[in-house]
């Protein structure tokens, strides 16, 4: 083979590197914040049948688990506008992550109350909590920490699909990739470090919610 | 060239690239689930070298994005001189990558066979292979058929992203119809429909199968 | 004026009409025990008294917080009226402590050092001062079960009622939670029990109801009970209860 591996461009792009890096994770950070949130409003919601928000999560999430990602996105930056909704590529993909996110979290979140057992809202409904008491001090945090697992994947998968964002040229780190392998003509290398970049952030991100879910929610000490 | 696109154009333009996605779907999830199948045996297997590729492998495809697979695949390969077609390049992508979500999946079903299985089959002198063929494996594909049609679901909705590497399917040919007639409201407002009219039937078929699995089991 | 007095109280599953005009009166200090088999209605009897189980007619009056047909301050009575559980039902994400000061901090408004001076005093009541760190998945059921009758007081009811709280415990655990009750009982609690344990529903009561078929079948002072029975389904229940 005559092809020389060339990462020497490297020094050169640190820094856009690092800000594709900092856009990525910072579309992680508020995506699966924001996502959660709606998600706990939407298992709310389902799981008690609260009109007409229990009708409009089903139809929200059925629409966005069964669609590509891409497409929504699409969907946002270049459909909206001609509703007169305009929004910066920033917006734009803030807006699918979360939307997206939240569809999913809603079912795994639902799925976390509903393995609650009966026993333990009894027990708080005779000690003459609410019902908002009972879902906030009693349901919430069991089954946050019990549904933990899959919420954080689906997070990972949320960053790592964050990757088609640069087609609205979000400048995140596929973006930046795209833009240095149009300069250096080093495709390969380009996508192959940035590559290896995405599967790093992955198990930083992995272990940072892990590490969420023992202390944060968990809040008791390790034995 | 000015075209004009009647919306019948439009709809029967998107049908026929459907058609592509359903292709590229059906494909990606046969092989995948061939590869994928033995990815599972070597991810189980009792030789740690084996246990270890498939593992890696498993964690390289779930922990970096569909996207950069297929340019690594794309632009990897032409380094070679091999440059493939936008479809191949799509189908074999896809191919691996379903096939480490299948594998994972279904060694999930596998390891949660109870203990006892493994226990009462090895007391009746099963070897291994016996063990497998007719102990564990039909007990883990029962469970493994849910999660599977719902990962049917991710399969199709990856082959959106084929369209960056030009492949001309259902998104491609939207966002192409879409420059062409001004009208991207109503373009990928179709092309949602299209894959939510694929998409939700395996969603619903895979919730249904899943309550049923779950049915037995009370309390 | 009874402390707890049921009128006419129906309830139906259903078709299925399980409670057929409960009319029941317990006294202030009064240790009751609902005995009769599955099925009788006696789990939700004891279940309406602090309406986790609605009812469809009749009234529940508790210190003067009233239930008509199921219509009434929920949550006042629930103030009033402790319970506790089969399957103890703690928080498994708190601690014991937390556990028993929880319902005190959320629901009356108590300052925190206020309801962890209340928790550490109802742990210690219950034998387990010491478990106030311990998490559930830490304690056995039988400490569990005391935690949980810990947190019950924790709210100061007028009236604690167990439900077959002895029934999800190993044998040899059982005898530690028997002893905290009868304890409550001798300092002069409200007791409402449905269990299967008649040598201590005997020991302990002061009156014994027995159900049958959604009725009360028979009540009274349990020895009298269980030496002249009256009818004969009571007396066909005592032979089968050993």
């Amino acid at each position: 083979m005559a092809y020389h591996f060339d990462f020497n461009f490297v020094p050169d792009y640190a820094g856009m590197l690092a800000h594709g890096i900092g856009y990525t994770l910072g579309l992680t950070l508020l995506g699966g914040t924001l996502g959660t949130l709606i998600g706990i409003g939407g298992a709310i919601s389902r799981t008690w049948n609260v009109r007409p928000f229990a009708g409009l999560y089903r139809c929200y999430v059925e629409l966005f688990r069964n669609t590509p990602f891409l497409v929504q996105l699409f969907l946002i930056f270049f459909g909206l506008p001609s509703l007169g909704i305009k929004l910066t590529e920033w917006q734009a993909a803030i807006l699918a992550m979360v939307l997206n996110l939240g569809a999913y979290s809603t079912e795994i979140i639902r799925a976390g109350l509903q393995a609650i057992p009966k026993g333990l809202i009894e027990a708080s409904e005779s000690l003459a909590f609410t019902r908002w008491q009972t879902f906030f001090y009693v349901m919430l945090r069991p089954a946050l920490l019990k549904v933990w697992p899959a919420l954080s994947s689906q997070i990972v998968i949320t960053m790592l699909g964050s990757s088609v964002c640069s087609q609205i040229s979000a400048e995140e780190l596929t973006f930046v990739a795209n833009f240095i392998q149009s300069r250096n003509f080093r495709a390969f290398e380009t996508y192959f470090l940035t590559t290896a970049i995405y599967f790093a952030l992955a198990v930083i991100i992995r272990q940072a919610l892990a590490a969420i879910g023992r202390y944060a929610i968990a809040r008791r000490p390790q034995a | 060239m000015m075209m004009t696109f009647t919306l019948w154009d439009i709809i029967r333009n998107l049908a026929i690239s459907g058609l592509l996605t359903i292709v590229l779907s059906v494909a990606a999830f046969v092989f995948g689930g061939l590869a994928g199948l033995a990815v599972l045996f070597a991810r189980i297997s009792k030789i740690r070298a084996i246990n270890a590729s498939a593992r890696l492998y498993i964690e390289m495809f779930q922990g970096t994005p569909l996207l950069m697979q297929l340019f690594i695949l794309f632009f990897g390969l032409s380094l070679f001189g091999l440059d493939l077609p936008a479809w191949l390049a799509a189908g074999v992508g896809l191919t691996l990558f379903t096939s480490a979500f299948l594998a994972e999946i279904w060694r999930g079903c596998v390891e949660s066979v109870p203990r006892g299985q493994w226990e009462a089959s090895t007391s009746l002198a099963m070897t291994y292979a016996e063990q497998m063929r007719h102990v564990i494996l039909p007990q883990a594909m029962r469970m493994a058929i849910a999660p599977t049609v719902g990962f049917a679901v991710q399969v199709v909705k990856g082959t959106a992203v084929t369209s960056i590497i030009g492949f001309a399917e259902l998104t491609k040919t939207g966002s192409m119809l879409s420059n062409a007639t001004y009208q991207p409201f109503l373009l990928y407002s179709l092309v949602a429909l299209g894959y939510f009219i694929l998409c939700y039937p395996l969603s619903w078929y895979a919730q249904r199968l899943e309550r049923k699995v779950h049915a037995p089991r009370t309390n | 004026m009874p402390l707890v007095q049921t009128k006419r109280l129906h309830k139906f599953f259903g078709k299925n009409h399980v409670l057929k005009g409960i009319n029941l009166d317990i006294q202030e200090g009064e240790v009751v025990t609902i005995i009769g088999r599955s099925g009788s209605g006696k789990s939700t009897l004891l279940r309406t008294l602090n309406g986790l189980e609605s009812i469809d007619d009749g009234t529940i009056e508790v210190d003067g917080t009233a239930l008509v047909a199921g219509q009434g301050d929920l949550r006042a009575l629930r103030q009033k009226v402790g319970m506790v559980f089969q399957q103890f039902n703690l928080f498994p994400h708190l601690s014991a402590g937390q556990n028993v000061m929880l319902a005190p901090q959320v629901v009356k408004g108590t300052k925190k050092d206020e309801a962890e001076t209340i928790a550490r005093n109802m742990l210690a009541r219950v034998g387990l001062a010491e478990k106030f760190d311990a998490f559930p998945d830490q304690l056995s059921g039988g400490q569990q079960q005391r935690v949980a009758i810990a947190r019950a007081l924790a709210m100061s009811p007028k009236v604690l009622l167990c439900d077959e709280i002895t029934s999800a415990l190993d044998p040899e655990l059982v005898n530690e939670v028997l002893s905290v009750v009868r304890q409550l009982a001798s300092e002069g609690m409200t007791l409402v029990m449905v269990t299967h344990e008649m040598r201590f529903a005997r020991e302990v009561s002061d009156k014994l109801v027995f159900m049958y078929e959604g009725r009360i079948h028979e009540s009274g002072h349990p020895q009298e009970m269980f030496n002249n029975p009256t009818t004969p389904e009571f007396a066909n229940f005592i032979r089968t209860q050993n």
